[in-house]
């Protein structure tokens, strides 16, 4: 059912003595997509994921998995397949014995853990004990045990830490393969290149608040550039219409809150003639410093304005 | 519960942990019964028993085994993918301990086959009174129920402290300083000490303690540590 909400988080809080991690956290997950969950060190992410999947008591606040607490879940490994340290394993321990242990508590056949080992590539590493593994094998080995119950939802937490830029395409390969087969995706990284080439949504906090949600395209607009020779007629026709436009200093235009079909409307009806009209997009990494760099937990960044924007027809 | 033992004792098979702990034991008990036999040349029922007793040979061993096992968990961060499998703790907790216990009284049951086989033949070539049925009976039963309560109450104690240190020297402490002391205080409450029941249970009963006192005090024992472990587990952020 696309579009229906797979993880909900409604005033989630943490206090930790006079330390608040997580303060009034409110954001969904679209049931088969893969969000993006970013936010700065010590933005309260992990925290936020361990809430979530019922590994931390929330102060105050709720976190639903299709509905449900997790811990109110009827089969949390079929249900929610979720990686928060990197692997959790024993070092004393094989890769394989892990998984059977974890297959043996979720009743799942020992079949199965042949198949996730497979799937992650580690089959011909499984027998090694766990603590010999580099970085990247752990990451490996945590989505291997996050796969056991073939779960509908996953939640991730920096699954590309250690990875070489082969196992970094690999993971969004793998990503994009878990969204398509309908599958819902809640992956929190900082590596934001490679979150823009994977997620759908993004969920952005910051001093443990929510500073921007949504489609990760409404997060890198940055507007629409009009060029035309009559700059001033077309700034007062978009004026009239709601619309703020910034001058760029080579005379360009730099419209927001307007598709470029919107602005060619307007400068259509004005009959002002338009030499460029054109979408304006930013880097999603631009995008999450122009979120995050605000450093008063007071004053969310989201609040503040490019440089470019405010003019009207009075200023 | 079944499928969480299950997974439990599959991590308790897969370490070199309880393969280390097992052979302290088996050192234990081989070293114990051969010297105990051949220096103490034992003649009485009480002497002969007391060559045999594995189980209190052992305890301290499986009570430490129960505690590294339960802190082996924090220490390394292998907690929280068992508990997104189950999430109620509680369960959780009870098929560790479960599973320890039965690797608990497995232990026994070996160590109890190990010092019959030495202890057996060595004690033919003594002076005195045989064993009845009944002694070795005893010895074996005590010797399991010591061996499955005490890695149990090790379980609970590693639960509580979690730091894996802390444990081990908290039950050396415990069991070797604190109780000890406990007999200035008043004689007769060593009779109730974890060390003094251990005893009693795996001697299939003591002077200071029948068989079956003994048993209800371990069981009083396991029971208590069980139930703060369950409470505190249940209150806490899994890390």
């Amino acid at each position: 059912m696309a579009g229906a909400t797979a993880i909900e988080a409604a005033g989630l809080t943490k206090r930790y003595a006079d330390v608040t991690a997580v303060d009034d956290l409110t954001f969904a997950v679209r049931e088969g997509s893969v969000t993006g969950f970013l936010g700065p060190n010590g933005a309260g992410k992990t925290t936020t994921l361990r809430m979530v999947l019922g590994l931390a008591r929330p102060t105050t606040g709720t976190a639903t998995i299709e509905g449900r607490r997790y811990v109110e879940l009827d089969d949390p490994a079929r249900t929610v397949g979720a990686n928060l340290e990197v692997a959790g394993a024993h070092p004393g321990r094989s890769g394989r014995n892990h998984l059977r242990a974890l297959a043996a508590m979720a009743g799942l056949p020992r079949s199965r853990v042949d198949e996730v080992l497979r799937l992650v590539e580690l089959d011909a590493a499984a027998d090694r004990r766990a603590g010999k593994y580099s970085l990247g094998m752990r990451q490996r080995l945590g989505l291997a045990a996050t796969l056991l119950g073939d779960p509908r939802v996953l939640v991730l937490d920096e699954p590309a830490n250690g990875l070489d830029p082969q196992g970094i395409r690999w993971l969004r390969d793998f990503l994009r393969g878990m969204a398509a087969e309908g599958r819902t995706v809640l992956v929190s990284s900082h590596v934001l290149a490679e979150v823009a080439q994977t997620v759908d949504d993004v969920v952005v906090i910051h001093h443990g608040r929510l500073v921007q949600q949504g489609p990760v395209q409404a997060l890198t607009s940055a507007g629409v550039l009009v060029r035309s020779p009559r700059a001033n007629e077309l700034r007062t026709a978009l004026y009239n219409e709601g619309l703020t436009a910034a001058e760029t200093p080579d005379g360009a235009l730099v419209v927001e809150g307007a598709d470029a079909a919107r602005v060619g409307e307007v400068a259509f009806a004005a009959g002002v003639p338009l030499h460029e009209l054109s979408p304006r997009a930013t880097s999603l990494e631009e995008a999450f410093l122009a979120l995050t760099s605000d450093p008063d937990p007071a004053a969310p960044a989201a609040e503040k304005a490019p440089p470019w924007a405010g003019w009207s027809p009075e200023s | 519960m079944g499928r969480l033992v299950a997974g439990e004792l599959i991590k308790v098979r897969t370490t070199r942990t309880a393969l280390g702990f097992g052979a302290a034991s088996l050192l234990l008990v081989v070293a114990g019964v051969t010297i105990t036999i051949l220096a103490g040349h034992p003649d009485t029922i009480d002497d002969k028993r007391s060559a045999l007793n594995f189980g209190d040979a052992i305890s301290l061993v499986v009570l430490l085994f129960g505690a590294v096992g339960a802190t082996g968990e924090f220490r390394h961060r292998t907690l929280a993918p068992a508990v997104l499998i189950a999430p109620d703790r509680l369960r959780l907790l009870v098929a560790r301990i479960g599973a320890y216990a039965l690797t608990g009284a497995a232990l026994a049951a070996v160590m109890a086959l190990v010092t019959f086989a030495i202890g057996i033949p060595l004690l033919a070539g003594e002076s005195g009174p045989d064993l009845a049925g009944g002694d070795y009976a005893k010895l074996v039963a005590g010797g399991l129920l010591v061996s499955a309560l005490a890695v149990a109450i090790g379980v609970a104690f590693g639960t509580l402290v979690r730091n894996q240190v802390f444990a081990v020297i908290g039950v050396l402490v415990w069991i070797t300083i604190l109780e000890p002391l406990v007999g200035l205080i008043k004689d007769r409450l060593l009779d109730y000490t974890l060390g003094s029941a251990l005893t009693g249970v795996a001697e299939g009963g003591s002077d200071r303690l029948s068989f079956g006192g003994a048993i209800v005090v371990l069981l009083a024992w396991t029971v208590v540590m069980l139930a703060a472990a369950a409470i505190v587990d249940g209150r806490r952020d899994v890390e």
